[in-house]
């Protein structure tokens, strides 16, 4: 089971400090090429004598085989085969004059063969001692030619003197000085035969030794080759490392390497600039020690999810992280589990300050904050007239246009409250008593322009915790606001509840078009993972605010495709906020068994039990029952 | 210190320089020096089978013997002091060489394995008397390859 680095990181720390810094440092000495250097020189450094000694041993072996064939290739064999001949045909010759059987022609056909082959331009495998042929080349050279045509003729010299010997006999009067003048043409042949085949093996040497020296310079050009092929790779070897390190050094974001024990393995320079603190001082220390406390625990989570998880597989956090002079720089991190890398063996951290952003994000959030706090209170004091306006008018007319009136102007409220929620500012109203579910529903849906399409039923008699009741009747709001706007005046939005595993869903279907898979998916991912406030917040405002307003207590919110048209957004409170009316929230079991559900739909809620004021009236179904109670009592006054 | 750029150029003279030296040096062929002729010269021509020289008598002292051979063999040329005919020196038992250590034969110097337009000089200091020039390849003698000359 792969150990996880923040687990590690307290103890880790602690050790470090106990074994002292410098052992840490030491240690982060042979890791620290990991991202430095490229290990091309260190192999170059005994991939290039390998190649040198290689390519001097293929020129030396091929230099050696080639010498053990010249030299002795020709001329021992074929000019000895040569004399042998010339011998029997001469004896031959004086055995037959002698009266004897011989062959001499056969002899001197054998030696007249081999001359007239090479000088008409074919070659001769010339057989050696040890069985081997060796391939005698034609005769191009002028000196071979010149020898064999020397030698040819005395062969021909040689037969006729031998054939006149043949028709003459002994008794022939020529018959000594041709006896004599074979013999002298035999020596002289022997003699010339040498000469010639030894020319042929001085230019059979001398081809050979050509092929020696071409095949030696080739192997030191070769070897020149490998080793500037060598020097250039490791010259770029180096100059990437080079500009690797500078990048590094030079970059405004940290590269931080975590060892599986959760201690800093590598820290590229640039902490210097972000943290005021040296890249060695932080080697071997803990990354926990220089997370704010209130960011611990999130990055602590974060890194163990991704050790755990696939190679190669990355992660996003922000937290802040202590500079050297105390104070706190804001950094988001994109973080990659490298663990099974040998060259890495970690986690790999890009870090980036955006101190800068998050300030301007602060005071952009103050902004809206102000102005909209601005906008709240003439808001309230708007609804607290046409409230009292309501209460003195008699006429029914007039009171229908009041209650319009102060309808827009909750709805406003809420636009406003919307701003101030994406401003980041908590400035909730809570309440410490708990309230009924049912009465924040309704309350919710009394916010929506159009809630007389709004169908509230089956929601249980469940309390929710007081301190989240505001935060979820506006979370319910804008999803009905959303289901009310984006489906036909015609159709019903339907609100309703039941128990879940973990807690207690609510769900808004509405019956309108539906949205795309695209859709869908963005909204989901919007209500996931809620951004800062930016343009793109603006255009999908309500999800963002609904996702805020959902992580704050950790409620989880999600869109679904209904099967027959339309969407449907599910509600899932966790059970820590609720429980049975009357009784604390998180005392409470989840989803008592046997609980009340309203057998028909709400229509009203009541409040006075827990005094939780609601966000909005419900002006127009004060006709169907007793108005709500917005006076509120003391126990339920904001925290 | 040198920059990058001029550090690169002289590697690559370098390594050009070496590249030559590595393509010259198996090329190289040591030229042999012939000694500078001194005193009378004489030039000898052999050719199959005989010998020719350009100066039959020569006066004492030191003789250059400038030495072509025409071919089409290679031949040697041997230089003996005789009073024999050049035609009657003693031959060994195969009768086809010239027995140079037979008595009345003195041998006084010898050039080998002269090839085809070989040149080569032979210098003697001679003292008068008749010597006789041949070559003593196998039959080569019996061929003809032989020549008086006198110095006196």
């Amino acid at each position: 089971m792969p150990r996880s680095p923040s687990a590690d990181v307290v103890t880790a720390s602690a050790n470090q400090r106990a074994a002292g810094g410098r052992s840490g440092i030491g240690r982060l000495v042979p890791r620290l090429p990991i991202l430095g250097d490229l290990r091309l020189g260190r192999r170059l450094g005994w991939v290039i004598p390998v190649l040198i000694v290689l390519v001097a041993a293929i020129v030396g072996y091929n230099a050696r085989a080639i010498a053990q064939q010249r030299g002795s290739a020709l001329v021992v064999y074929t000019a000895a085969r040569q004399r042998a001949l010339v011998e029997r045909y001469t004896k031959d010759v004086l055995v037959v004059v002698d009266g004897f059987k011989a062959d001499p022609k056969e002899s001197g056909e054998a030696m007249r063969q081999p001359v007239n082959v090479l000088l008409d331009g074919g070659s001769v495998r010339a057989p050696q001692g040890d069985g081997s042929r060796v391939e005698i080349p034609p005769a191009r050279d002028w000196r071979v030619r010149r020898k064999l045509e020397q030698d040819r003729r005395l062969i021909d010299a040689l037969i006729r003197t031998g054939d006149r010997l043949l028709e003459g006999g002994r008794d022939d009067p020529r018959y000594d000085d041709d006896v004599t003048r074979l013999r002298v043409l035999s020596a002289q042949l022997s003699s010339v035969s040498n000469d010639a085949v030894q020319e042929i093996t001085q230019q059979t040497e001398a081809s050979l030794s050509r092929l020696v020296r071409i095949e030696i310079a080739l192997g030191l050009l070769s070897a020149l080759a490998a080793l500037g092929l060598g020097l250039l790779l490791r010259r770029a070897g180096a100059e990437q490392a080079a500009q690797f390190r500078s990048l590094v050094n030079n970059s405004s974001d940290l590269i931080t390497v975590l060892a599986p024990d959760g201690t800093i393995a590598y820290q590229s320079p640039s902490v210097q600039r972000v943290l005021g603190r040296r890249a060695a001082d932080l080697a071997g220390t803990a990354l926990g020690d220089l997370v704010h406390p209130e960011d611990q625990h999130d990055v602590s989570m974060s890194l163990t999810t991704l050790a755990e998880a696939a190679p190669g597989a990355t992660a996003n956090f922000g937290c802040r992280l202590q500079h050297k002079d105390g104070s706190w720089r804001h950094v988001e991190s994109i973080c990659t589990n490298l663990a099974d890398d040998p060259r890495v063996n970690g986690l790999v951290l890009n870090i980036r300050d955006v101190t800068e952003q998050a300030a301007l994000r602060k005071s952009i959030g103050d902004l809206l904050h102000n102005l909209a706090r601005r906008s709240q209170g003439l808001v309230d004091r708007q609804l607290e007239l046409i409230d009292e306006l309501e209460r003195k008018e008699a006429d029914p007319d007039r009171l229908d246009e009041l209650f319009r009136m102060d309808h827009l102007a909750t709805r406003m409220r809420r636009n406003v409250e919307n701003l101030i929620v994406l401003s980041g500012v908590d400035q909730r109203r809570r309440w410490s008593a708990s309230v009924p579910l049912r009465d924040v529903v309704e309350a919710a849906v009394a916010e929506v322009e159009d809630y007389s399409r709004v169908q509230v039923a089956g929601v249980h008699d469940l309390a929710l915790a007081g301190q989240a009741a505001s935060d979820v009747a506006h979370l319910l709001a804008e999803l009905v606001e959303n289901a009310t706007s984006f489906s036909s005046p015609t159709t019903r939005v339907d609100v309703s509840g039941g128990p879940a595993g973990n807690g207690y869903v609510l769900e808004i279907e509405d019956h309108g078009i539906g949205m795309s898979d695209d859709e869908l998916d963005e909204a989901n991912r919007r209500l996931a993972e809620p951004l800062a406030a930016d343009v793109a917040v603006s255009r999908m405002m309500g999800f963002h605010v609904v996702g805020r307003l959902a992580a704050r207590h950790g409620i989880r919110v999600q869109l679904r495709q209904r099967w027959f048209g339309g969407v449907t957004a599910l509600v899932l409170l966790p059970a820590a906020l609720l429980g049975s009316t009357g009784e604390h929230p998180a005392m409470a079991p989840p989803v008592p068994a046997g609980v009340k559900v309203s057998p028909e739909p709400l229509l009203l809620a009541d409040t006075t039990k827990s005094g939780w004021q609601p966000r909005a009236r419900l002006p127009l179904r004060r006709h169907a029952g007793p108005a709500p109670n917005r006076g509120g009592d003391t126990d339920a006054q904001p925290d | 210190m040198p920059s990058t750029r001029a550090r690169r150029r002289w590697a690559w003279v370098l390594a050009l320089v070496l590249a030559a030296l590595a393509l010259a040096v198996p090329f190289t062929v040591a030229r042999r020096q012939e000694p500078t002729p001194s005193g009378r010269s004489v030039d000898v021509r052999l050719r199959d089978f005989e010998v020719r020289q350009d100066a039959a008598v020569v006066p004492a002292g030191t003789v250059s013997f400038r030495i072509l051979n025409q071919g089409p063999t290679s031949h040697e040329l041997i230089v003996v002091r005789t009073d024999r005919a050049p035609d009657k020196l003693p031959l060994q038992r195969d009768g086809l060489t010239v027995n140079e250590e037979a008595p009345g034969i003195e041998l006084l110097d010898e050039v080998e394995g002269l090839d085809i337009d070989d040149r080569q000089t032979l210098v003697l200091d001679l003292a008068a008397g008749n010597y006789v020039l041949y070559c003593n390849l196998e039959g080569h003698y019996l061929g003809g390859m032989h020549a008086a000359f006198t110095v006196r």
